[in-house]
């Protein structure tokens, strides 16, 4: 089917696409790399009279790494993100990791991290990597700028608390501790161009006696919307790290999900993943702090 | 006559480039839907499709949409000139108002452009009740069954009514089988020997059951066809659809009752079929719209529409049981297959004897009884796929053989080889077998794996192991294919045939043949292919017959060329006939003092003024007409043998090694050997390149393709290409261990021993990757596709027994 809409603009400024997107409301749509909103368009599963493309504006791409916080333009592709030398080497390595996991080359050198997220699917690759930073999600609107938690941005499937006429401009990562490192692993049968199953990120940080000082598990594919399993992290701080521990914390989290049944697995055979990949990721990313 | 040699046959056996390899590469060559651009004014056609399985129409209102601008035509079962019958299965609409499928068309909107087309379907006011639905085989043949019809209607009884049109639905088992009931549309019973005299005397004796999951060709052409309406009232069809003149002309010929010459059918470039576009779907509907409008149109399936409206693959129940000697000879074989052939009326095709050919014609049992039927259910009705049913009929054979050797403690290529028909003997129908290679196709791929030593684990959680299979699948003597073969002065050549280039190869394998024949090159020869108007009668290109049958009849018509080039040189020179050889582009004349002429001297010159242009002249080229048909079947009586059912047989094996995860299940190809008998291979390249396409197509649904069905509309949940998981090339073991192989035995009727091949290959795939899986877990699969999430299911369900111990 052919895309139905009036109105395009490709604004070159921010500004210029704050005004569009306030001047045409409800009935207009941002789109970057639009690997999912001109799917939907297409289908007629969104209906809108105008699409402001965010493409074109320079400082949404930008991506600033430094010491103490890593900065990512909510517009830049994920082709280019995953490759980027200052983030592979970075304690944030694990973003362009999972950017590296989103669909197919083709798909990569147009869809962003912007997109990944506001689109809001619970297996949504991105998402996991950032849940387990702390990221924080940039945003600014009409009533100016305000920073959200990663981990309240989501609402549900396609639902995040962005209000009418906010652009989400980037993401911000603070800073993680020595010691600390992170693991993801995309679960799906046909590779990367399949959507997860269940996906699922693990960060630790360790004290220096070897016990887990921070924890960070999110879990994608078995809710509503991409998930911390709060209390998987919970029971792993404080613990050493034995294989007892690590099929404590996995059972946890098996036990802690209600995922669906739909035409990719069952209810039953996500949970038993979550269980499978949840210890792998633990033995990962305490493989990684060496 | 000919006089070609075997020396002659330069091009048989060789690997020259494909004819159509240019075209294809650069995009040069025309696909259906590139005609478009050529042809204004025409209509698009959308159609409005029942959402759910089983329901009746209660309100079906289509003014607000017919009055949208740019809708020319909305046809319902009242405002079409025809509805049932003559329609074929996929296009019929509901008698009555009820709904029998998920995709039964309802509606059939034809506007000016897709947009209208699709605003129309939108705004058509449907309202319906749901009615209880069966969407598997298993409960389709249960006790007090939901009859797939509303049984209002007419539920069958076993008593046909002819006036009913649901009659034959339900008509109930026609022979004595264990299958009957309302859903039952069709029997067939094979009894050779007394099965269960010698099962008693087996010293073993091994059973299972298993089935698959329905599956959709996915060809990457979605089905296509345009309609041009011509002033002299006839029409044009160009599309991706098998069969210009056997299927697509004559479907319109006898649906619409047009006379011969107003119907022209084109077949250009097309991008695969696998079974799919045999039958004609979206070629009746635009032939319909435009003899009723008088106007030309396109219809082109979405991707959802090949799933929601287009033949699916049928699924096979079935049961195997073997009694063998302890030495590994089949002595019984015990069988059960039933077909779920989804919403198929007035049956004729569907009695099991399709599918269950495979299970009579590898291996040589004295007794052998064959119960099988087809069911009727709720869902899409199918068509033919790559193996005819084939695939799914063997799978059981092939994994019980497989546990034969298991239980014995045998090599399961020993227990085969025991158990092979040998060439001269007869199969199961009691069919003299002349070309059968199977044995040599599995001892290779068995050596290239090393099959009987077992795989070498690394510590992880991905466990390997090896497996094994066979297959064997008919030919089907589907009528006959012509040829017409041209000659000209400069010796390059025209050949004209009608048969399907599905991306097989077939132009380039005729090509091969005229080339050989006529002892020119090959960049010599022209193929024109598939137009009804200039092209020769072919049926169609279906179960591998094209090699052989339109092979055969471009031998014939290159036999003819090569007489009347005789008779002309001969005349020429003044010797018989008999007496001049031809050799490439000259006659060697025997008996005259003139030893050579040139052929191309036998052809005059001619200008527009020139008069008494007779004989052979430039421009005018020789033309040889060849017309080949297999032998017809012989009917069978009620024990179901006959000396002829089918045609030949083609033979495939493979052996090869698979790695499951333990903690996921699922299933990797780490290597792969698969061997075609393909007769004498005219091009061997081509031959590897379909056993790779083969392994490949069969493992993707061995492993992970598969229908998957909302319970409660009865509607298939992945009708798309991100939910219907078809391998992609990262599937694929390495180059380094994948290894396709031919091992020829000729066929004596086979042009230059040749016979067709594509479909057996993928029949051993399944059951050799349930026996690795076997090897590599503990556990036996007894279904495809083998998901992760089965086989996990199976492992946990060993552990959990061997907990109970």
């Amino acid at each position: 089917m052919k895309m139905k809409f009036e109105k395009y603009f490709r604004p070159a400024t921010l500004d210029e696409a704050l005004k569009l997107v306030q001047e045409y409301g409800a009935d207009c749509k941002i789109v970057a790399g639009g690997t999912d909103v001109v799917i939907r368009l297409r289908s007629q599963m969104l209906k809108v009279q105008t699409i402001v493309d965010i493409s074109a504006i320079p400082e949404l791409k930008e991506v600033k790494v430094t010491e103490d916080k890593a900065v990512i333009g909510a517009a830049l592709d994920l082709m280019t993100l995953s490759k980027l030398p200052e983030l592979k080497n970075s304690q944030w390595a694990i973003i362009a990791e999972c950017a590296g996991h989103v669909s197919s080359t083709q798909v990569r050198n147009r869809a962003t991290m912007g997109g990944n997220n506001v689109n809001a699917s619970p297996s949504a690759d991105t998402t996991p990597g950032l849940l387990i930073s702390d990221a924080v999600v940039n945003v600014i609107g009409p009533d100016g700028a305000r920073d959200i938690a990663i981990n309240e941005f989501f609402t549900g499937p396609g639902k995040t608390v962005l209000k009418q006429g906010e652009i989400v401009v980037s993401f911000t990562l603070p800073a993680q501790d020595d010691r600390c490192e992170a693991a993801y692993k995309k679960f799906s049968i046909r590779g990367d161009t399949d959507i997860a199953i269940v996906n699922v990120g693990v960060r630790l940080g360790l004290n220096e006696d070897g016990t887990v000082k921070k924890a960070r598990v999110a879990l994608g594919g078995v809710a509503p919307t991409s998930m911390r399993a709060v209390a998987v992290e919970e029971y792993l701080v404080g613990k050493t790290i034995t294989e007892d521990v690590i099929e404590e914390a996995a059972t946890i989290a098996r036990d802690s999900i209600k995922p669906i049944s739909d035409q990719r697995a069952s209810a039953e055979y996500r949970k038993e993943m979550v269980y499978v990949y949840v210890k792998h990721m633990i033995r990962e990313a305490v493989a990684k702090i060496g | 006559m000919s006089n070609t040699s075997e020396k002659n046959t330069s091009y048989i056996g060789k690997t020259p480039i494909r004819v159509d390899a240019y075209d294809k590469a650069t995009g040069k060559g025309l696909y259906a839907a590139d005609y478009t651009k050529f042809i204004p004014g025409l209509l698009h056609v959308r159609v409005l499709r029942s959402p759910v399985a089983h329901c009746q129409i209660t309100k079906l209102d289509v003014t607000k949409a017919e009055a949208i601008p740019g809708v020319e035509r909305i046809f319902t079962v009242e405002r079409s000139p025809f509805h049932m019958e003559r329609l074929p299965e996929q296009d019929r609409f509901p008698i009555n108002g009820e709904c029998i499928w998920a995709g039964q068309p309802i509606a059939i909107i034809a506007a000016d452009t897709m947009e209208h087309a699709e605003d129309a379907m939108n705004a058509i006011e449907l309202e319906y009740t749901q009615l209880p639905h069966v969407i598997d085989g298993f409960s389709a043949m249960g006790k007090n069954p939901v009859s797939i019809i509303d049984p209002a209607s007419g539920k069958g009884d076993g008593v046909i009514d002819e006036t009913n049109p649901w009659a034959k639905i339900g008509k109930g088992a026609t022979l004595d089988s264990k299958f009957s009931g309302p859903n039952i549309v069709g029997n067939y019973i094979l009894n050779k020997g007394n099965v269960e005299e010698a099962m008693a005397k087996a010293d073993i004796v091994v059973e299972d059951s298993f089935y698959n999951d329905r599956r959709v060709h996915c060809q990457l052409e979605r089905a296509v066809s345009i309609c041009t309406y011509n002033s002299d009232d006839s029409i044009t069809l160009y599309g991706s659809g098998c069969g210009v003149h056997g299927v697509i002309k004559s479907a319109m010929v006898n649906i619409f009752d047009l006379p011969e010459t107003k119907v022209r059918s084109i077949q250009p470039y097309i991008g695969g079929s696998f079974g799919n576009r045999l039958n004609p779907y979206v070629e009746v509907l635009v032939a319909m719209i435009s003899l009723f409008l008088k106007k030309s149109c396109m219809y082109e399936y979405t991707r959802e529409e090949q799933f929601t409206g287009g033949p699916h693959a049928w699924p096979c129940l079935t049961r195997v049981k073997f009694g063998a000697t302890k030495d590994g000879r089949v002595i019984a074989q015990d069988y059960d297959c039933v077909e779920e052939v989804g919403a198929i009326q007035n049956n004729i095709s569907y009695t099991g004897r399709l599918s269950s050919s495979g299970a009579v014609c590898v291996y040589d049992i004295d007794n052998i009884y064959m119960d099988t039927a087809a069911v009727v259910t709720n869902l899409m009705p199918v068509g033919p796929y790559r193996g005819l049913g084939c695939p799914e009929s063997e799978f059981g054979m092939e994994c019980m053989m497989n546990v034969l050797a298991d239980e014995l403690g045998m090599s399961a290529v020993d227990v085969r080889k025991k158990n092979f028909i040998k060439n001269g003997g007869y199969n199961g129908y009691g069919e003299k077998v002349t070309s059968i290679g199977v044995e040599k196709c599995l001892e290779e791929c068995a050596k290239k794996i090393d099959l009987d030593t077992p795989s070498v684990q690394d510590g992880s959680v991905w466990k390997k192991g090896k497996g094994c299979g066979c297959g064997g699948k008919q030919n089907t003597p589907l009528g006959r294919a012509e040829s017409i073969v041209r000659y000209y002065s400069d010796s390059s050549v025209e050949v004209l045939i009608s048969c399907d280039e599905n991306g097989m190869g077939a132009m380039t394998v005729m090509a091969q043949i005229a080339a050989s024949e006529l002892q020119v090159p090959i960049e010599k020869v022209k193929v024109i292919k598939g137009d009804t108007v200039l092209t020769p009668f072919d049926n169609y290109s279906a179960s591998s017959r094209t090699t052989y049958t339109t092979g055969n009849a471009v031998k014939i018509a290159c036999a003819e060329v090569m007489d009347k080039l005789q008779e002309a040189a001969a005349r020429e020179v003044g010797v018989h006939k008999s007496k001049v050889v031809i050799e490439g582009t000259k006659a060697r004349i025997l008996g005259s003092d003139i030893e050579y002429i040139e052929l191309s001297t036998l052809f005059k010159n001619t200008s527009p003024y020139d008069q008494g242009n007779w004989g052979l002249m430039r421009f005018s080229p020789v033309e040889g007409h060849g017309l080949f048909c297999p032998a017809p079947i012989r009917s069978w009586g009620s024990d179901g043998l006959t000396s002829r059912m089918w045609n030949w047989f083609q033979y495939a094996a493979c052996a090869l090694e698979v790695a499951v995860n333990e903690e996921t299940g699922q299933i990797k190809l780490v290597q792969v050997a698969c061997s075609a008998d393909t007769g004498n291979p005219i091009n061997p390249k081509m031959v590897e390149g379909q056993i790779e396409g083969g392994v490949i197509l069969a493992a993707g649904y061995d492993i992970q393709e598969g229908c998957t069905y909302d319970e409660k509309t009865g509607a298939v949940k992945n009708a798309g290409l991100v939910d219907y998981r078809v391998a992609d090339m990262t599937f694929a073991p390495l180059q380094e261990n994948f290894h396709s192989l031919i091992n020829p035995d000729p066929l004596p009727d086979g042009p230059y021993g040749a016979k067709g091949m594509a479909e057996s290959i993928t029949i051993g795939i399944g059951p050799a990757i349930a026996e690795g899986v076997y090897k590599a877990v503990g556990v036996r699969p007894t279904k495809f596709p083998m998901t992760a999430e089965y086989i996990l299911g199976l492992i946990k369900e060993k552990k959990a027994k061997e907990a109970q111990k």
